[in-house]
C-alpha cells in the first residue's frame, strides 16, 4: 500500500534535523500515505517519540483508521482535530484520551493551547508536531493571520526543542503559502510521487 | 535602562503565562482586581493561583460569597496539581461569607460603617490566625451590593487593602461586570482603589468565542499590556498571545 523507499527516505532525512528544527514536507495528495509511514512510523515510533498531530483536513478518526489500516501504533499520537467539530462530529473524540477538539480551523490560537497543553503533558524526552496541512488551515484563515500563527507557534515549538513537520500539499500550495512555510522552516523535504 | 521588576518580593502565582506577563509574579502585598463577564475563568484561575500557593507551602484562604464551597469544589477542574489533602492539612481554607454575615449578625440587605469595620476586622483576624499569605474573595462585587453607596464600598476596599498589606498577604478580590461593560468593574471604585487589574473577557471573531486575558495595572511592575487568549486545562491556565491578523476589522 506504501512505497517502503519513499517512506524510509522521507524518515532519513527528519533523522538528520537537530533537535528543535522545522520541516516543510511537500508531497503530493498520492504520497500522503507514505509520508504518514515516514514522519509517524519509521521516524517518530522509531525513536520513541510522543507526536501531536494537528489535523485540519480530514478528521482525527479518519486519519486515525489510515494508520491503523498501514499497521502504524498510534498509541503514542496525539491528535489535536479541528475539523470534527465544525462537521458535528465530536462523539468520538469526546470520548478518546488521544483527542483534543478544536471547534474552528480559524481558532489559531486553541490549536496553539492544544499543542502546548499536550507538550506539557507528554513524558517522553523527544516530541514532535505535525501540521496537516498548512493548505487545509489557508482554506480558513487569511496568509496574514496564518503566517503570525506560524511563527508564533515554531518558535515556541523550537525554544522546546520539540521537531515540527509541516506538511505541504503541492496541488493546492500557492507561492504566498510556499513563503510563508519557508520562511519558519529550516529545510525543505519532497515527497512526491510519479516523478 | 530602568528595571524591569522592580524591588518588590513577587508573589509568584504559579500560572506561568501569567507570571511571564507580570515579570515574575504579583508583588507581594498587592489587592488585584481580577475582572471580567461570567464564563470567562476568574474563579478557575483564582483558585489555581490559591492552589498553585498551598502546594507550595503557602497558606491560602478563598471566601466564596455567591457559592458554596462544596459545590465550587464539586465542580473544580480536575487540576494534576491539586491534592485534597491541601485542605485536609490547613494549606487552603475556604470560608462562606454568608456564614461569615450571620456570625456577626449581620442580616440587614445594607452593612452600616460599623458593621464594614467589624467584617473587616473579622477579615483580618481570620487571615492573621491562619497565617494566609494568599486570599481569594468571589466576588467583591456581591459584597459590595450589601455596601450600596460609592463611599462604603471605597471605605470597605481601602481597609481590606490595607489589613491584608500589612499581614503580608497578597489578595486577588474577584470582580464580575457585565458583558457589555466599558469599566472594570460594577460600582467604578473598585477598579480605582485596587493595585493592580486583570481582565478577563470573551473576545470574539469571526463567530469565534475566545477567552482573553489582559493586565491592565498592576503598581510596582512593569508588564505586558497585550491580550492573550487563554485555555482552562488540567495543568492549569494556559496562555497564548492573541494574533493580531485577526484583530484587523473587528
Amino acid at each position: 500500500m506504501t512505497d517502503t523507499m519513499a517512506a524510509e527516505n522521507i524518515a532519513r532525512q527528519l533523522n538528520e534535523q537537530a533537535p528543535g528544527s522545522a520541516v516543510s514536507l511537500q508531497m503530493n495528495v498520492d504520497s500522503y500515505l507514505d509520508v504518514l509511514r515516514g514522519v509517524l512510523d519509521v521516524y517518530a515510533n522509531k525513536r520513541d517519540m510522543d507526536t501531536i498531530y494537528v489535523t485540519a483536513t480530514i478528521s482525527f478518526e479518519a486519519i486515525k483508521r489510515v494508520m491503523q489500516a498501514l499497521d502504524i501504533d498510534t498509541s503514542r499520537v496525539y491528535f489535536v482535530d479541528c475539523i470534527s467539530h465544525i462537521m458535528m462530529g465530536t462523539a468520538a473524540a469526546q470520548k478518546d484520551e488521544h483527542a483534543s477538539l478544536v471547534e474552528s480551523p480559524t481558532m489559531l490560537e486553541n490549536i496553539m493551547l492544544k499543542v502546548e497543553y499536550l507538550m506539557r503533558r507528554s513524558q517522553s524526552k523527544e516530541k514532535l508536531v505535525v501540521i496537516d496541512s498548512i493548505n487545509s488551515l489557508a482554506i480558513h484563515n487569511n496568509n496574514w493571520i496564518l503566517s503570525e500563527f506560524l511563527h508564533i507557534l515554531v518558535s515556541g515549538l523550537r525554544a522546546k526543542e520539540a521537531y515540527t513537520v509541516i506538511l505541504t500539499v503541492e496541488e493546492h500550495t500557492t507561492p504566498e503559502i510556499s513563503n510563508m512555510v519557508n520562511l519558519v522552516c529550516d529545510q525543505g523535504i519532497r515527497a512526491a510521487k510519479g516523478e | 535602562m530602568p528595571p524591569r521588576t522592580g524591588d518588590r518580593d513577587r508573589c509568584v502565582t504559579g500560572i506561568d503565562g501569567l507570571d511571564t506577563i507580570l515579570y515574575g509574579g504579583i508583588p507581594r502585598d498587592n489587592t488585584v482586581l481580577l475582572t471580567g463577564s461570567c464564563g470567562t475563568g476568574k474563579t478557575s484561575l483564582a483558585l489555581e493561583y490559591l492552589i498553585h500557593g498551598a502546594v507550595a507551602g503557602e497558606n491560602s484562604l478563598f471566601i466564596s460569597v455567591t457559592e458554596d464551597s462544596e459545590k465550587l469544589l464539586a465542580n473544580i477542574i480536575p487540576y494534576k496539581f491539586f491534592d485534597r489533602d491541601l485542605i485536609k492539612s490547613g494549606k487552603l481554607v475556604f470560608v462562606d461569607l454568608p456564614a461569615m454575615y450571620e456570625r456577626l449578625g449581620m442580616t440587614k440587605s445594607e452593612l452600616t460603617m460599623e458593621e464594614i469595620d467589624l467584617l473587616v476586622a473579622a477579615i483580618g483576624n481570620l487571615v492573621k490566625e491562619l497565617g494566609v499569605k494568599r486570599l481569594v474573595m468571589d466576588s467583591i462585587t456581591s459584597v459590595c451590593y450589601k455596601l450600596k453607596t460609592p463611599e462604603k464600598i471605597r471605605d470597605f476596599i481601602l481597609k481590606m487593602g490595607k489589613i491584608l498589606s500589612d499581614l503580608g498577604c497578597t489578595s486577588v478580590l474577584v470582580s464580575e461586570v457585565a458583558a457589555t461593560s466599558t469599566g472594570y468593574s460594577t460600582f467604578g471604585v473598585e477598579e480605582a482603589i485596587s493595585d493592580g487589574i486583570v481582565l478577563m473577557a470573551n473576545m470574539e471573531r469571526r463567530g469565534d468565542l475566545l477567552r482573553t486575558l489582559q493586565v491592565i495595572k498592576m503598581r510596582g511592575t512593569m508588564h505586558s499590556r497585550a491580550k492573550y487568549v487563554l485555555d482552562l486545562t488540567p495543568v492549569g491556565v494556559l496562555l497564548v498571545p492573541l494574533l493580531k491578523g485577526g484583530s484587523a476589522g473587528t
